[in-house]
């Protein structure tokens, strides 16, 4: 419009200019400190300003909460990012801020701090527990691999497996090992692995930088470690490697080929162990009907004599008897001198009359006598 | 015959006991006794019987494993 010979703008039409002026700039990243952050679950977005430490520069930053929280990247104030994103102009107010399309974590500092905390919220759940821990099975019937497409790892896990246990089946999942794709694809290859019935999974990757095992530390893959069905051998990285998923595992293996080797017994030895058990059990057996025999001839012997033994007894209770019958019958009373004086049938108990004759039994006979 | 091997062999046991501490009547005694050796060549068949059975297994598994 026009005026007085002066072209003018509407604050609209001129916030409107800017907007689409600024639209034309090129996408950059902007590295700076995070401040001022400000996530609502009631807010559509999530905001913050990114400062520039040295200049205390600052920059209103805005993301989408749905996009920030696929990220997971659980900032917190202060932590030093890189952000990928294009200058933008909120037309209504004229304020201007950068529109975020990817946030990454910058600086191994910031890394480690974001994995402690991480462990902190995860121990705190108890997803760590030894109590947790579940042992593997004896002997699997299908193995799950998860790994890297043509990796070492692969290789070293399936050829572990195969010098131990040729027999064994291993259903292998192939996903990306690194890079921002890799942890959803981990923690898939987990849960399908488990629907496919494996009844133990190695999650196995060999050596890389920090960035690189990163995903093992996300918190998608630690979940679904420690959430499967069966138990899992973790093989990430090397010995001094300490990524997250490890913890979860019901075992951690140093190496790829270690975690070839847990999971699987060494036929030879298990055929060697077969043979002993076998025959164990054939010694056994023998054992038991020897032992038993052995009873039953004791059993046998003391039966033999029990017999004649109760005999004995009896024999001997009866000359005990007959002992005791004879010193209560009467001739004992005469072989001590006594007599028994008897008139006709009639016993004597009390003086009879005059002249009345008696018969006199004693020990050695009996005799005739006349009462005086 | 519904005895099992142990309930034969704790029956025995238990009459030679009995027999042993000798309060049992006269009639009793050899009805007992009897009753004992019964028990004992019941017993005794049985093991003859599980030990053939025993040898037998192993042979034939020893025949298999050398195939």
């Amino acid at each position: 419009m026009e005026v007085e010979g002066r072209k003018v703008y509407s604050v609209r039409a001129f916030n409107l200019g800017v907007a689409t002026y600024l639209q034309k700039l090129p996408t950059v990243w902007v590295e700076g400190e995070v401040t001022e952050l400000r996530r609502q679950q009631r807010w559509a977005t999530v905001y913050f300003t990114l400062k520039d430490p040295d200049s205390g520069a600052c920059l209103s930053t805005q993301m989408p909460r749905g996009q920030f929280d696929a990220l997971r990247l659980d900032l917190v104030e202060g932590e030093r990012v890189h952000v990928y994103g294009r200058p933008e102009l909120y037309e209504q107010r004229g304020d201007f801020h950068l529109r975020a399309l990817t946030i990454e974590r910058f600086g191994l500092g910031a890394h480690l701090a974001a994995l402690e905390r991480l462990k902190r919220k995860l121990a705190a759940e108890g997803l760590f527990a030894a109590s947790r821990k579940r042992p593997l099975p004896r002997i699997p019937a299908l193995i799950g691999l998860v790994t890297g497409n043509d990796a070492a790892a692969k290789r070293d896990v399936l050829t572990a497996i195969t010098t131990r246990f040729p027999p064994a089946h291993v259903l292998v999942a192939e996903t990306y090992v690194q890079g921002p794709r890799a942890a959803p694809a981990i923690a898939t290859a987990i849960r399908d692995l488990c629907a496919h019935g494996v009844d133990v999974i190695v999650l196995a990757r060999g050596g890389g930088s920090f960035e690189d095992l990163l995903p093992f530390s996300d918190e998608r893959v630690v979940r679904a470690v420690a959430t499967c069905g069966v138990p899992v051998i973790s093989a990430v990285g090397h010995e001094q490697d300490m990524p997250l998923c490890d913890l979860a595992a019901d075992v951690r293996a140093s190496t790829p080929s270690v975690a070839g080797r847990l999971v699987v017994p060494d036929l030879g030895e298990l055929r060697t162990w077969l043979d002993r058990a076998h025959e164990g059990l054939g010694r056994g057996a023998r054992r038991v009907v020897e032992r038993h025999r052995r009873r039953l001839a004791v059993a046998h012997e003391r039966l033999a004599r029990a017999p004649l033994l109760a005999l004995e007894r009896r024999t001997a209770r009866l000359e005990n008897a007959h002992a005791r019958l004879r010193t209560l019958s009467p001739r004992a009373t005469l072989e001590r001198g006594y007599a028994i004086v008897r008139s006709g049938d009639e016993l004597v108990r009390k003086p009879p009359a005059a002249g009345s004759p008696l018969q006199v039994e004693v020990a050695g006979g009996t005799f005739g006598a006349r009462s005086e | 015959m519904s005895q099992t091997f142990e309930e034969a062999q704790a029956e025995l046991e238990q009459i030679v006991e009995r027999l042993e501490r000798g309060d049992v009547g006269l009639e009793e005694l050899t009805q007992l006794w009897e009753r004992g050796e019964e028990l004992y060549r019941r017993c005794a068949a049985q093991l003859t019987d599980a030990q053939g059975k025993i040898e037998e297994l192993a042979r034939r598994l020893d025949a298999q494993t050398e195939d």
